[in-house]
């Protein structure tokens, strides 16, 4: 029995080295997953999705009030510019989500005073155009995501124009 | 059996082990979040910057993409007032008066937090579809089947559900005090 202590001790040191890394990864892989599920239109363009039903769920716990619109994004060849036009008198939210699933920002029509801005979303040092506000991140990847609220289900054809003036693109040449 | 197989046997047992308590760990979803409020709990740790790795792990896994509790709080709730699980097969009057936020809506999940497919096509009633009656107060009925009147929220037949409210853009009294915040009952009325 003595020949297992070594071993065994071995073992729990594996168990909670295994456990915690795992721990640690969960939030980079869920994040990689949704990345690739919304990410159906490529990365660093806006996609607007239809409304979530049993047959489309991208996400765990999906609203169906929402309309949402979502962006991966991918920040190594350069900063990504988001446009977010929000619709008069109902609640809409841009929010940013880095690559270890935490929120780096978050704006809601009121705060933008009901009108469409834009944002850049860079990493540390990168150039950026002036006067733009700007989010800084340190990682490549995550995602810009817009909610738009419905009071009912059938409004969202009606949507369509305004929800696709917010759009989500690698910035050029930023001077 | 020679040392180096103890080894190989007890290196496979511990990632086994490991592995498996991280998923158990991170599955209690934010149930365990920390405010209640009669059947209803929730964690203000949803997009934060400062939750340690085990919370972020689960927010993860219940609830990625969620945001932080000054846009919008979620209450999730696995039983009704009595404190039994939320069984799809009965019958639940889910009613309060209009919530302290900008917009509020419910919607019924299964336990693991996805939509289920049921004849009327309908998974949640929000502010903007409920009617107050002469006491200020809104009613909808959980049933598998359609009621006779009144305003319809399906249940999952043969299974256990769960329900998640959500508060955008929370009042200034109810993020003083969430656990004390007047929040929509859930009375089991039959099976």
């Amino acid at each position: 029995m003595r020949r297992w202590l070594g071993p065994i001790l071995f073992g729990l040191i594996v168990a909670a080295a295994a456990a915690w890394a795992a721990i640690l990864y969960i939030p980079y892989g869920l994040m990689n997953v949704a990345m690739e599920r919304l990410g159906q239109g490529g990365t660093n363009s806006m996609s607007h999705g239809n409304l979530a039903t049993p047959e489309r769920q991208p996400v765990v716990r999906p609203s169906p009030d929402l309309a949402y619109s979502s962006c991966p994004y991918d920040l190594s060849k350069g900063p990504v510019a988001i446009d977010v036009t929000p619709v008069p008198g109902r609640y809409s939210s841009l929010s940013l989500f880095d690559a270890a699933t935490d929120v780096i920002f978050v704006r809601n029509d009121v705060e933008a005073g009901g009108k469409p801005y834009r944002i850049i979303v860079a990493r540390e040092g990168q150039a950026v155009p002036a006067g733009v506000e700007t989010v800084r991140t340190n990682h490549d990847r995550g995602i810009a995501l817009i909610r738009l609220l419905l009071k009912d289900p059938s409004e969202i054809s009606a949507l369509d124009t305004v929800r696709h003036q917010s759009s989500c693109r690698t910035v050029i040449n930023p001077k | 059996m020679k040392s180096w197989h103890r080894y190989a046997i007890t290196l496979v047992g511990g990632l086994a082990v490991g592995l498996g308590a991280a998923w158990a760990l991170t599955a209690s979803g934010l149930g365990d979040g920390g405010i209640r409020n009669g059947p209803w709990t929730t964690s203000l740790s949803y997009g934060t910057k400062t939750t340690d790795p085990l919370t972020r792990a689960m927010v993860a896994r219940s609830g990625l993409l969620a945001l932080p509790a000054k846009e919008t709080v979620y209450w999730m709730a696995k039983s009704d007032a009595s404190g039994a699980p939320l069984d799809g097969d009965c019958r639940y009057s889910l009613s309060g008066t209009p919530l302290d936020a900008r917009w509020w809506s419910v919607t019924v999940y299964d336990d693991k937090g996805y939509l289920v497919d049921n004849p009327g096509r309908i998974w949640s009633v929000n502010g903007a579809n409920v009617a107050l009656d002469a006491k200020g107060e809104w009613r909808v009925t959980i049933s598998p089947d359609r009621p006779a009147g009144g305003a319809w929220l399906p249940g999952i037949e043969r299974q256990r559900f769960q329900l998640t409210l959500r508060m955008y853009n929370p009042g200034k009294t109810f993020r003083a005090d969430p656990a004390r915040a007047a929040l929509p009952r859930i009375v089991k009325e039959g099976c």
